[in-house]
């Protein structure tokens, strides 16, 4: 076999690499006008810190659902078990002591269980099921927290400064992402979840127990969301908020989505938020150092969500999705 | 019924099935597969393949029978995957593919379980094993390839891979031959690729031995070894290719019946009311793997026959004139104005053209009553006269009439249609268009599911509604309905018209 | 093309009838339930004042929740009523000194504008309808944000108020406004034509487009008709608080959602109704009620909201038509 001229082998790997990823292109774009625009705001190490910082919370967030939405279903219900599993440490730490902390990924567990069962067995679609499990931990969270933010004590060692510079909580995430890309694309359980999620009749014909794999991904995902939480619950100082704020709920589903994962499923994954996450949080980012009004930044996501969720929905001509 | 030879790997004997202890959908049928042999078998829809089919590969349980393995008496297979270990394996029409996966990744789909070590996979055995399956069948295709890359036949030829691929990874003995059910392999595929998935068959017969399942009876008679003809849920014919001469008419008749070829009904009242008027002209219709250069005049009370196998254009033609498929090429004009292509089905209702799809569960409502399923394409005559609000005394009798007509069994017209059975579903589905009444009404298998003493209700409906001078176009598996509805018959085959005779000329054919 | 096999007449099982009468039966029983525990709980409940302000609670909510019944029963979900709701209520407050009650009409163009968005995304752009409506939500709550800028404004248009406040009968007129639309909307619902063919959307799409109906047209003027009622909703809700900052969090979607379900209307589609939401949202702003009087926080009732929102939801599903669930 000849061995392909090194000089043309890196572009076309390139231009390969962008036609799996279009949203690269979006993230540079980003990045370039940010920089050209508010240099000494934008290219900061803080500023870089935050991005990070920021990245690691909406990745932690999203990774859970990136896996249910392959099956062509949604999961909402990982803010609610990050603001339950919060309180409950506070509230179980008199008792529990610092065992406290694992309530968060039981809870976590627990939930995916409860919400996979009820979706694959009672056939409730998953968006309303996992938004009514949110909003009803949500209000638990208040009710238990007496409408007052709850701080815990003693866990700084989760986030303690490991690297100097580098966020304890950005390397706690390298881990679980790749944990979830290793499950999506190197198991049965990660072909299976494909198959429901590409052709669900199909996969039934082919023997996989579709039940089983629908329960098992939102478990999984309910999991990750706990684990995540955890890291994120000490990322911000061992406390939770007790009011919903929607918008956490909506970022890690544009993340997703931006991505370039299909809301049909069948395709996109772990390993495709990432590069939605990080683009998200740039803009963002971006928007937050310039002098753009505030609510003008809620206006813009609601618009980015829609135009990407309008883009998946018909794919862009081209791009191969995996 | 059929001898075993000796070379024989399994056979069953007497397999009777009813459902809910009333409908004999098989009764005491016996098949034997020999080694490096393609079997064929054929009925009617409704005849008790899909039903025998499921039995083999351990999705249905039957009420009697017996099953022999190289002449041992075996149990029935409880569930696809012990059928699997005893060599069997089903292709299945449609739906059998997952578009997202890698052909390796497809090929072990559901089998990973020998590729699996705490949970990982063993990627490099799989495409080594999956490269080696492909070149052994000679498909035309690259490991990792998406499965929706792939034309269609050579997704079907992936799955007939990974059928018998199935085979060796989960069976228990060493020399063990598969069986691969075929349900209708070609009825995605156009004209050409046909072809080609059966020479690939064909080569594939020294590995395995095939059940081919179809009611397409020239690819029947040109690519298998034997035959048994089902109907009604009986094994009533067996042809052995290699020492009969069989021909088309001879399976025809053992399908349909031979006595209801010979049936003739009231002939006289179908020739008076064709007028000269046109409503619909077709011109050069094309559509690229489905029809080609269709041209015909359907005039006023007038009702054409589109005569010919499974696949050979007949539905495409229908679904286009319906409005669920756009044409490439031609012209479509329905009275007097020339039509676009891609027009969705409301559009061309209101342009006057009405669409039976054959299929109640698409078409009904079944959690509505039968009221409201009727009138849900009449609610121009139930409104009130001067509000436009529904009038449920109007509706009911309306349905009461139609129920009356067709003779529907029901306890009331208020009865959800989840309730009735399959053959008055039916009714109530075909009767609401016959309230319609449409300038043309398309109707496709309108008497499937019925059986033939209720047909005759049908047939008078269809009549009258011919006499009031609607046009229609028929499709049906049941020759003897084209010589009772049709003025004219057009033969279809491949994609093209070849002849298109009137009423007289087709009962001789047919009668031969 | 798959024939289906020949079937007789099945006769009704027990667990049939059940199935088939619990939405009827069910939402009344709970309702009685319900007012017979408050009842005994604290006499004073069903006294007069007790009454008005339960009927101020359900009035603008039952108008909003007959919108989204439409939108159910077609089979779909409209995540964005609230923030209509509280946008056309925040352009009331804040134009009524300048515009007076022109704000109305301003109000209700602005809600069927962003319903015409929804359902464009939805029937045109193929977007789920969830996420098309959560991305109008927000896009909304974005603009009410910006406009409102966080103050707290006044109404003092006092005929704007007397819309919803003058007593008739010794209730607020709002009441009769929510009564009159919930029977129109009934009546929409059960003898228009238009009526008749969103619940064949609902109950199975195919058989709809087979049937000749529109599928697009209907799918739009649906999302219309749900957010012009969202946005009446809000008129007449800031009519009657009379200034302030709208207090409904996004979460308020489910309370709504759950008077939908409650009164068995199915998330399936094809079922249910305006008349049968009228009952939800009695059983929900009563239960609320009762929960405020017990003393519960506002976190319980969002629990207990949500808890009947997933069970009435369930309980509804009529698991016989539904092959694929997402």
């Amino acid at each position: 076999m000849k061995t392909p001229d090194r000089k043309k082998l890196i572009p076309s790997i390139i231009i390969q690499t962008i036609k799996i990823y279009p949203v690269i292109l979006i993230l540079i774009a980003f990045v370039v006008i940010f920089s050209s625009l508010y240099p000494e705001k934008f290219l900061t190490s803080l500023n870089l810190t935050t991005i990070l910082r920021q990245f690691v919370t909406l990745m932690l967030f999203a990774v859970g659902p990136s896996i249910v939405v392959v099956t062509g279903s949604l999961d909402l219900s990982y803010v609610g078990i990050w603001m339950l599993g919060g309180i409950l440490v506070w509230f179980l730490k008199p008792i529990l002591g610092m065992y406290s902390i694992l309530v968060i990924p039981v809870l976590g567990l627990a939930t995916g269980f409860l919400n996979g069962i009820i979706h694959a067995k009672a056939k409730m679609p998953s968006f309303i099921l996992t938004l009514s499990l949110l909003v009803i931990y949500s209000g638990l969270t208040a009710t238990i927290a007496g409408g007052i933010p709850r701080t815990v004590k003693g866990y700084d060692f989760i986030t303690a400064d490991f690297i100097h510079g580098i966020p304890t909580a950005f390397l706690w995430t390298i881990p679980i992402i790749i944990v979830a890309i290793y499950i999506m694309k190197r198991t049965r359980i990660g072909i299976y979840l494909y198959s429901i999620g590409s052709n669900e009749e199909g996969a039934r014909l082919a023997g996989i127990n579709v039940d089983k794999y629908k329960i098992l991904a939102f478990t999984i995902s309910g999991l990750f969301s706990g684990i995540g939480s955890v890291i994120i619950f000490q990322h911000q100082g061992g406390s939770v908020p007790v009011v919903l704020n929607l918008n956490t709920v909506v970022y890690p589903l544009v993340a997703i989505v931006l991505g370039g994962t299909l809301l049909v499923g069948g395709s996109g994954g772990p390993h495709r938020t990432i590069l939605g996450a990080l683009t998200f949080t740039v803009l963002i980012r971006g928007l937050i150092i310039s002098f753009l009004d505030p609510t003008m930044i809620q206006l813009i996501v609601g618009l980015l969500l829609i135009v990407s969720i309008v883009v998946g929905s018909r794919g862009v001509k081209g791009v191969t999705v995996t | 019924m059929v001898m075993a030879m000796n070379d024989s790997i399994m056979e069953i004997k007497g397999v009777s099935k009813t459902f809910d202890g009333i409908v004999h959908a098989l009764d005491d049928v016996s098949i034997a597969i020999n080694k490096n042999e393609i079997v064929g078998v054929v009925g009617e829809n409704g005849a008790g393949k899909s039903t025998l089919m499921k039995i083999l590969v351990g999705v249905y349980s039957p009420d009697n029978g017996e099953w022999y393995y190289r002449g041992k008496k075996i149990p029935f297979p409880k569930n696809p995957k012990e059928a699997v270990k005893r060599g069997i394996s089903i292709v299945y029409q449609e739906k059998g593919v997952v578009p997202c996966l890698k052909v390796y990744q497809f090929l072990f789909l559901g089998h990973e379980d020998k590729y699996v070590r705490l949970s990982r996979l063993n990627i490099n055995k799989m495409k080594k094993y999956a490269r080696d399956i492909l070149e052994e069948f000679h498909v035309k295709c690259n490991i990792e390839n998406f499965m929706y890359e792939l034309p269609l036949s050579t997704q079907k030829m992936v799955e007939i891979a990974r059928a018998i691929l199935g085979v060796r990874l989960e069976h228990e003995e060493d020399d063990i031959t598969s069986v691969i059910i075929l349900d209708e392999p070609t009825a995605p595929l156009t004209i050409e690729e046909r072809r080609e998935l059966f020479g690939e068959i064909l080569d594939m017969k020294k590995n395995a031995s095939f059940i081919f399942v179809s009611h397409i009876i020239p690819e029947v008679m040109e690519f298998t070894d034997r035959v048994h003809v089902l109907r009604d849920g009986k094994m009533i014919a067996h042809y052995d290719l290699s020492k009969e001469k069989v021909t088309e008419e001879d399976f025809f008749k053992a399908i349909v019946g031979k006595e209801s070829v010979e049936y003739i009904y009231k002939q006289a009242e179908i020739k008076e009311f064709v007028s000269e008027e046109t409503v619909l002209t077709v011109k050069n219709l094309t559509k690229r793997g489905c029809y080609y250069d269709i041209s015909f005049d359907l005039h006023k009370g007038e009702c054409i026959g589109i005569f010919g196998p499974t696949g050979s254009g007949k539905s495409e033609i229908i679904n286009t004139i319906a409005g669920l498929m756009n044409f490439e090429n031609g012209s479509l004009v329905v009275k007097g104005k020339e039509v676009k292509a891609n027009e969705p089905p409301h559009v061309r209702l209101t342009r006057g053209i009405g669409y039976f799809s054959g299929e109640t569960g698409k078409e009904l409502f079944l959690n509505w009553p039968i009221t409201k399923n009727i009138s849900i394409v009449n609610i121009k005559k139930i409104l009130r006269k001067f509000i436009p609000v529904l009038n449920f005394t109007a509706e009911k009798k309306m349905a009461e009439r139609i129920v009356k007509q067709l003779r529907i069994k029901t306890p009331s017209v208020n009865a959800e249609c989840y309730a009735l059975s399959g053959g008055s579903k039916q009714k109530v589905s075909v009767g609401k268009w016959f309230e319609r009444s449409p300038a043309i009404l398309l109707l496709e298998d309108p008497t499937i599911g019925i059986d033939v003493g209720a047909r005759d209700d049908i047939y008078e409906t269809t009549l009258e509604t011919k006499k009031k001078g609607i046009s229609m176009i028929l499709i049906s598996d049941d020759p003897k309905e084209y010589s009772i509805l049709c003025d004219k018959i057009m033969f279809i085959k491949h994609g093209r018209i070849q002849k298109v005779i009137n009423n007289e000329k087709f009962k001789q054919e047919v009668t031969k | 093309m798959k024939r289906s096999e020949k079937i007789m007449v099945r006769r009704p099982l027990p667990s049939e009838w059940l199935r088939k009468n619990i939405s009827t039966i069910g939402p009344v029983v709970a309702a009685i339930v319900i007012i017979g525990i408050f009842q005994m709980i604290n006499p004073v409940f069903l006294k007069y004042q007790g009454i008005i302000t339960l009927v101020y609670a359900m009035s603008y909510f039952l108008i909003a929740a007959c919108g989204l019944t439409f939108v159910i029963m077609m089979g779909s979900f409209d995540f964005s009523v609230v923030s209509i709701l509280k946008l056309s209520a925040l352009i009331c407050v804040l134009y009524v000194d300048r515009l007076g009650l022109l704000v109305i009409p301003l109000a209700l163009l602005v809600s069927v504008g962003f319903g015409f968005i929804n359902g464009i995304l939805f029937a045109k752009l193929k977007v789920p309808s969830f996420m098309a409506t959560l991305g109008v939500s927000i896009v909304v709550e974005g603009i009410g944000l910006y406009l409102s800028k966080g103050f707290l404004h006044i109404v003092t248009n006092e005929t704007f108020k007397a819309l919803t406040v003058t007593f008739i009968a010794g209730l607020p007129s709002i009441f009769y406004w929510a009564i009159g639309i919930c029977l129109i909307c009934t009546l929409i619902a059960i003898i228009t034509p238009f009526g008749r063919r969103v619940y064949a959307i609902g109950g199975n799409p195919i058989g709809a487009v087979l049937s000749g109906i529109n599928l697009d047209k209907y799918r739009i003027y649906v999302f219309i008709l749900c957010s012009f009622l969202a946005g009446l909703a809000g008129v007449l809700y800031m009519s009657q608080l009379g200034g302030g900052s709208v207090e409904l969090g996004a979460d308020m979607s489910i309370p709504l959602f759950a008077s939908v379900v409650a009164g068995g209307t199915a998330l399936s589609g094809g079922v249910g109704g305006p008349h049968r939401t009228l009952l939800g949202v009695i059983i929900i702003t009563w239960i609320q009620a009762g929960m405020l009087m017990l003393g519960y926080d506002r976190g319980m009732q969002m629990v207990v909201f949500g808890a009947i929102a997933v069970v009435m939801g369930i309980a509804t599903i009529d698991r016989r038509g539904v092959k694929f669930v997402k």
